[in-house]
């Protein structure tokens, strides 16, 4: 059993992605097309950009709820600023505003020592009520074109947000595996009074984990406020399931100190070849939340059990 | 010698916030509201107010067990509104006591899966209720096709909108009731003792003989009992079981009341004095705002800052009565 709950933690999500793509090529005649499966692998990149800083939180310990309210800001900055100063310009700005959110986030969970959960949930709704007030409840469209291309272009036949997507991910492989950075943000996770002890900054590495989680936030809204082309300070709403669902069921342990990029990627596809299954059957999104959150604690029953085993194994002396 | 005489100040000064803090906040915000708005201090809206005090009063009693056990529940929003439309699309099926009987025992058996999950899987409390928070809610929309249920039944209605001899709104009659049962369970029962026992040092109290796995499973229960307790009373005031609106916002409401009403997140003892005059203050706080036609968007941002003040003043708190580092 252990041999296998291993074995699983390795190669789990690959072989429910190949189940699901044997279903799905079954289940429509359309499914094996390039077009198609850019499609879905696009539709997953939107997690799976926010999944990368929610990896960093989980393994560092901590938690990030703030992150569907944070793409709603992002959406309404962008909407306002960029008839004003231009796209790079609003971009920039509306990134330092979220990556300040996630600063202060960081400040109050270190400095008032106020739980990450209690923190982050409260600066969502913080940023929600601030996001309506600015757009005064409305909806605002964006009439500058130019915009749409980071969100709905191509480069080389590939989708611009499978590229946003790579990058990140090459940027946070070797901030978590090869930098100093992503060392201590596994050791603070692992242990922090130990961490603490031998002279790591564990203020300063947590405060960076939630400005990093709050940044790729706002580049997830970046992304979707270029392809509606308006401003929606409600959007994404319960996104941040989402986003936790990709990162357990992509390989990170809740307890901390072990993240899992590569299977976060994956994750992500197969949440997204879900809701393209339910698509075909034509069901209404509540089903998406219901399949969502099974999926989330089917994760978290594995997770649970194999805590068990491994635990059970330990007491018996097997080496795991 | 000043050290000590420093360290027994503070810790009077600690006792004193932590008894009487609560309630000054209390009178403070009454006497300004009832100053600055003619309709404020009306019987007809201080009653009304009372009345609608149960909707968060009430599960508050259960969040305080839950959170005193060292652990959270993030469902109990999505939950109410489950439970209100089952229950009251039950109602005219089966009779309104029935129907009333039935949304608790199915608002138990809903926590006392969460508590499972907490429980024999060892997931940590806050993201299996996380995940339960989407199920929930999706089967409430799922359940009603996302079309409100409107009561008709005249039991369920009386539970929120009955007036005892004319005056004594029913809902509030059923918070005293609540917190009487509840008092009594933690303070003069084993298993509150218990409880304490299993937040304070859960291994010490597993060592000593409590069944600590059983203890997390009861609170999570209890708290499911309270939800579907204010589920039919909120359903009732409304006169509509909503699946998407019903329960907003709700478990941040309550987790608000729980921690403003001085019960501390780390697990331990925990308030409910406090947690019933925190659900006072949270419910007069939104009228009060309402009545000065205060933007809601504003009131959002309010109830989160509330809820870090709250939570910085608890550690202040435990600071002070040296319990704790700030």
């Amino acid at each position: 059993m252990v041999k296998f709950l291993k074995l699983y933690e390795k190669i789990g999500i690959f072989i429910l992605i190949v189940l699901a793509g044997i279903f799905l090529a079954i289940a429509s005649p359309n499914f094996l097309k390039t077009d198609t499966i850019l499609n879905i692998i696009t539709q997953g990149t939107y997690g799976v950009i926010v999944s990368f800083g929610m990896v960093l939180a989980i393994t560092s310990g901590g938690f990030d709820l703030s992150v569907d309210a944070l793409v709603g800001l992002t959406s309404v900055f962008l909407s306002v600023l960029i008839p004003d100063i231009g796209i790079p310009g609003a971009i920039i700005v509306s990134l330092i505003i979220s990556a300040f959110v996630g600063f202060l986030n960081g400040v109050i969970i270190t400095k008032f020592g106020v739980n990450p959960l209690i923190t982050t949930l409260s600066m969502a709704t913080i940023v929600r009520g601030a996001s309506l007030l600015i757009a005064d409840g409305k909806q605002i469209p964006i009439s500058v074109a130019r915009f749409t291309v980071i969100g709905t272009g191509k480069l080389l036949g590939i989708p611009n947000p499978i590229w946003i997507m790579l990058v990140l991910f090459i940027i946070f492989y070797l901030l978590l595996y090869q930098s100093s950075l992503g060392r201590h943000i596994s050791a603070v996770g692992s242990n922090e009074n130990a961490a603490r002890i031998s002279g790591l900054n564990v203020t300063f590495v947590k405060i960076m984990v939630y400005v990093l989680v709050s940044l790729t936030a706002s580049i997830n809204g970046v992304i979707r406020t270029s392809q509606a082309m308006i401003g929606i300070p409600s959007m994404a709403p319960g996104f941040t399931l989402t986003v936790i669902t990709i990162t357990i069921l992509g390989g990170t342990s809740l307890a901390g100190g072990r993240g899992n990029l590569i299977g976060a990627v994956f994750a992500g596809i197969f949440i997204s070849m879900i809701y393209y299954g339910l698509n075909l059957v034509k069901v209404q999104y509540f089903y998406q939340l219901l399949s969502v959150g099974l999926v989330l604690l089917f994760a978290l029953f594995v997770d649970g059990l194999r805590k068990r085993y491994l635990e059970a194994a330990k007491i018996k002396g097997i080496k795991v | 010698m000043d050290d000590y005489r420093l360290r027994q100040r503070k810790q009077i000064f600690g006792v004193y916030w932590g008894n009487f803090g609560l309630p000054l906040i209390f009178v403070i915000l009454v006497a300004v509201f009832s100053i600055t708005n003619p309709n404020f201090a009306t019987s007809y809206n201080i009653l009304n107010n009372l009345s609608f005090a149960s909707y968060v009063g009430i599960a508050a009693i259960g969040m305080t067990f839950v959170i005193m056990t060292g652990n959270f529940d993030i469902s109990i929003g999505s939950m109410l509104a489950l439970v209100a439309v089952l229950g009251s699309s039950f109602a005219p099926k089966i009779g309104g006591v029935a129907g009333v009987i039935s949304t608790l025992l199915i608002s138990c058996f809903l926590g006392f899966i969460n508590g499972i999950f907490v429980t024999k899987l060892r997931i940590p409390a806050f993201i299996t209720t996380l995940g339960m928070l989407f199920v929930f809610r999706a089967l409430a929309f799922i359940y009603t096709n996302n079309a409100p249920v409107y009561i008709s039944d005249r039991f369920w209605l009386y539970l929120g909108n009955g007036k005892l001899f004319g005056i004594v709104p029913f809902p509030v009659l059923l918070m005293g009731i609540c917190y009487v049962i509840a008092y009594l369970l933690l303070r003069k029962s084993p298993v509150g003792r218990y409880i304490i026992a299993v937040g304070t040092n859960s291994k010490a109290a597993a060592l000593s003989g409590i069944n600590v796995d059983n203890i997390k499973i009861l609170v999570f229960t209890l708290l499911g009992l309270f939800v579907g307790i204010s589920a039919v009373v909120n359903s009732a005031n409304l006169g509509s079981a909503n699946p998407g609106l019903m329960g907003q916002n709700y478990e941040f409401q309550v987790i608000t009341a729980v921690v403003l009403g001085g019960t501390a997140l780390s697990g331990g003892n925990g308030s409910l004095g406090g947690a019933l005059v925190a659900a006072l203050i949270i419910t007069f706080l939104d009228n009060g705002l309402g009545l000065l036609q205060v933007n809601s968007y504003w009131q959002q941002v309010a109830t989160g800052l509330v809820m870090i003040f709250a939570v910085s003043l608890n550690k202040l708190k435990f600071y002070l009565l040296g319990q704790g580092e700030f």
